[in-house]
């Protein structure tokens, strides 16, 4: 009982003590940062811009457009910033058939309702902010913030607009008390928010200077991202207006834009990319070995083709997996890939030679002679079979043929049970003293074997250690910008102008440094072409499809083919013969995803974003 | 201080037992919405799965809902809450509706849309000999001008009488159809009677057959037969 009189008395001390402690004092709170601690310096504003770049919508490794089957391990989509083990795989090329992997089918087509207002609201917060900052930051340093944050603010809007269409451009920073009327603004119609893109960008090229620390904007980010953006609305006003879904919201002007459009767009794309003209060079830093030459595109740090990269840092927890979801377990040191490059995307650059003039399968003495007679870009975005990765061999095979007759078009066409080969139910299993199946398939045993005969080598850290290549060790960085997407930029432009001789030049720059053979002239195909191949695995493969308005004609019902390596026991040969893919997938387009969805609970906080985009 | 803390755990434990006495009384959606899509030359809509819908609006809330139409052309949803809603179908191969009409749900509403179809597969029939099954049938527009390009046309064949788009067995449907990629205006008459087969049908096996004509419409959707059973004997 003596402990609750204790009790007792501490309770009454310490009332006491709080009743009469309440002498006013007038402090700031020091948790919270005043626009002052933030906006007058530079090192303030760098913290303050750190998280405005890091939510910036760049499609990068961890990328994850959909939460559909399973994609997200955390639940949610969309742009990542922490360890994200198993995103890689789920990317947009294993949805359009540059890849085929974990998604069922095209299934990243409503998006993962991107809503970036909150990041608009920071840039918004920015703009208002530094020219009440002069005295600190020099009126020369408020400018060329305010120049980023311009272009910062376009990036934002470019992520909108390409996903919903016509957006509510917001451009001050909304009180939060106002009345409900003023908040619940109504979108804007899309060529709108397509020339807000184009001015802030412009904005932005006249205000940044000309260098900047990597990660960081300057002019000509800015002017790159314009020959991007100024394209896409170019498409969607000559393509779109031809291939649409009707409804309130093309009526309106909120999905869509005028065909009259486009020559104006396509010579905004054409004259952007036109700016970064000598001041960016493509990569040749292995002029004699090509193949080397373009790997290296994606891993010297000092390429000068960059224009904007990403940078990430295991100190920081923000390294990516590429490494190890990418490759099979064969070549890491943990986790397995799941996304696997298909035929059809390497017979963009033609049909390899797998067949003979009568039909008959190509003999091979070993894997590794196919790839070798292929251009060098193309045996630097795939790992064929025969390639070598950490002193291993990628050893592709789907089974042996104890003997092969006949063309190869006749023995795909039979049912598989009366096809004569010995497939096998694991790595394994032998015949005649060999290996059935390669240690890294194709095979359908596990998630880590591919089923195409492919693997990606872009970006792929041939340096690293197999043992040090594990999840979330990767630390290469994205290349949002470089000087060859600028090109195609400049050279699709030029193309859709008549100016052919232009976008020639521009192709066989691309094409030299590839290793290819030149064009004595170019054509629409030719170019979109180029880019499909120059970009394959970069996220534009996707929006490219989606701004020529030709998903739903190349994904309609798509199946798509790997190359299966076999070897004839009986002639110490390989064939390879082209076969569906074994996930057997197929891929379909709706029209109606051209839009994005916008989302529902927006929707629902404001009725005003009605009507949605067409379908939905 | 053992009586303390005993007083202590009571107090909790009385109020930790009258806390929860709420129950949820809101009523539970009872209002029911059916009806048929009917042909404007006809006869009953024919639609397939994942194709028309019958999308909704409750008056005064902001996210759709739809209903999916049967294969046979009707449709019924027993799970919702009375009230204003604006309604229209969609999604199908006809002429596409626009404006919505305002109907107010109450338990057993019922509400008929008349369509138009893009085409109509008139004189279906199948005529089976050994395993391989011939379908002959003819397609007609109702309206021709503005018409989308037809597509393609094939068999859809499953093993239940639910059978078109997602159900039927691909090396018997999707890969026996054929491309037409015409507009309807620049067919002759031997384009607009066309015949399928279906080879190497399993015997001993009961089949249910139809046939359809996808457009390249906002939807690529496909106007159907209606459907036929086939009993392929065993040999």
């Amino acid at each position: 009982m003596k402990s609750i009189n204790k009790l007792i008395i501490a309770i009454s001390v310490t009332t006491g003590a709080l009743v009469t402690s309440c002498q006013k004092l007038d402090i700031a709170p020091p948790n919270i940062f005043t626009s002052d601690v933030i906006f007058n310096s530079q090192a303030g504003v760098t913290s303050f811009l750190a998280s405005i770049y890091q939510d910036l919508p760049i499609e990068d490794f961890k990328y994850a457009p959909s939460t559909n089957d399973g994609a997200s391990t955390n639940g949610y989509a969309g742009f990542q910033h922490g360890a994200n083990d198993w995103t890689e795989f789920y990317n947009e090329a294993a949805a359009t058939g540059e890849e085929v992997g974990p998604w069922a089918g095209m299934d990243i087509g409503t998006g993962f309702g991107y809503w970036p207002y909150a990041d608009i609201r920071n840039v918004n917060i920015m703009i208002a902010e530094l020219p009440n900052h002069v005295a600190s930051l020099t009126q020369t340093g408020v400018n060329q913030l305010l120049g980023e944050a311009h272009f910062l603010r376009a990036y934002y809007y470019f992520g909108l607009a390409k996903r919903y269409g016509g957006v509510p451009i917001i451009t001050t920073v909304q009180d939060p008390s106002a009345p409900l009327a003023t908040l619940q603004v109504h979108r804007d119609k899309e060529q709108a928010v397509w020339d807000f893109i184009a001015s802030e960008l412009d904005l932005g090229y006249n205000m940044m200077p000309a260098t900047s620390v990597a990660g960081r904007a300057n002019k000509y980010v800015a002017a790159a991202l314009k020959s991007r953006a100024m394209l896409y609305a170019a498409c969607v006003a000559k393509y779109g207006s031809v291939n649409f879904v009707d409804g309130q919201a093309v009526t309106a002007g909120y999905a869509g834009i005028p065909a009259s459009a486009a020559t104006g767009y396509f010579q905004a794309a054409y004259d952007a990319a036109k700016l970064l003209d000598g001041v960016y060079t493509l990569y040749n830093g292995y002029p004699n070995d090509k193949v080397q030459n373009y790997v290296e595109v994606f891993l010297d740090a000092a390429s000068p083709e960059n224009i904007f990269i990403k940078q990430y840092s295991m100190a920081n927890k923000t390294a990516h997996s590429w490494d190890d979801t990418m490759s099979p377990r064969y070549f890491t040191a943990n986790a397995l890939s799941r996304s696997y490059p298909t035929l059809d995307l390497v017979e963009r650059w033609g049909n390899l030679p797998i067949t003979n003039s009568d039909g008959t399968p190509t003999r091979y003495d070993n894997r590794a002679q196919l790839m070798q007679t292929l251009e060098p870009r193309l045996q630097a975005t795939i790992y064929f079979p025969g390639a070598t990765l950490r002193g291993l061999t990628f050893d592709m095979q789907r089974g042996i043929y104890p003997s092969f007759s006949g063309t190869a078009a006749a023995e795909v066409a039979k049912p598989a049970n009366s096809r004569s080969y010995i497939l096998a139910g694991s790595t394994a299993t032998l015949y005649q003293g060999m290996q059935v199946i390669g240690n890294t398939g194709p095979w359908t045993g596990d998630d880590e074997y591919t089923r195409t005969g492919f693997y990606v080598r872009k970006y792929i850290n041939f340096n690293e250690a197999q043992s040090a290549v594990n999840l979330n060790t990767s630390v290469q960085p994205w290349i949002d910008l470089r000087y060859a997407e600028v090109l195609l930029n400049r050279a699709e432009a030029a193309v859709e102008l008549g100016n052919t001789s232009d976008a020639l030049t521009d192709i066989n720059l691309i094409r030299a440094r590839a290793g290819a053979a030149l064009y004595s002239s170019v054509t629409l195909d030719q170019v979109r072409n180029e880019r499909c191949m120059e970009l394959a695995f970069e996220n534009q493969y996707y929006w490219d499809l989606k701004r020529w308005r030709t998903a739903d004609v190349v994904l309609d019902k798509a199946h798509f083919q790997g190359l299966m390596p076999y070897y004839v026991y009986d002639e110490n040969k390989y064939i390879f013969l082209a076969e569906p893919e074994l996930f057997n997938r197929e891929y379909t387009f709706p029209k109606q995803d051209y839009y994005e969805p916008l989302p529902g609970g927006e929707i629902a906080n404001n009725p005003n974003l009605l009507p949605n985009n067409p379908g939905y | 201080m053992k009586k303390l803390i005993s007083r202590i755990l009571m107090g909790v434990a009385i109020l930790a037992s009258s806390a929860c006495t709420k129950t949820d009384n809101y009523p539970g959606p009872n209002a029911s919405f059916q009806g048929t899509l009917i042909s404007s030359t006809g006869g009953n809509f024919p639609t397939s799965g994942g194709s028309t819908q019958i999308w909704m609006q409750q008056i005064g809330w902001t996210a759709p809902q739809t209903i999916p139409s049967k294969f046979d052309g009707t449709f019924e949803d027993t799970q919702l809450f009375s009230g204003g809603y604006k309604v229209v179908p969609t999604g199908g191969a006809f002429w596409p509706v626009f404006d919505t009409v305002t109907v107010n749900l109450t338990k057993g509403t019922t509400h008929n849309f008349t369509v138009t179809p893009y085409l109509v597969i008139k004189n279906f029939t199948a005529t089976l000999n050994g395993t391989t099954l011939t379908l002959t049938y003819d397609i007609d527009a109702p309206i021709v001008a503005g018409l989308p390009t037809i597509k393609d046309t094939q068999p859809y064949v499953n093993t239940t009488s639910l059978v078109g788009t997602g159900a039927s067995i691909q090396v018997f449907s999707d890969d026996n159809g054929v491309t037409i990629n015409k507009d309807f205006i620049d067919m002759v008459p031997a384009d607009k009677s066309r015949t399928l087969t279906v080879p190497n049908l399993i015997p001993g096996r009961t089949f249910y057959v139809r046939v359809g004509v996808r457009l390249n419409d906002s939807y690529l959707s496909s106007n159907f037969s209606n459907i036929i059973r086939v009993d392929v004997p065993s040999n």
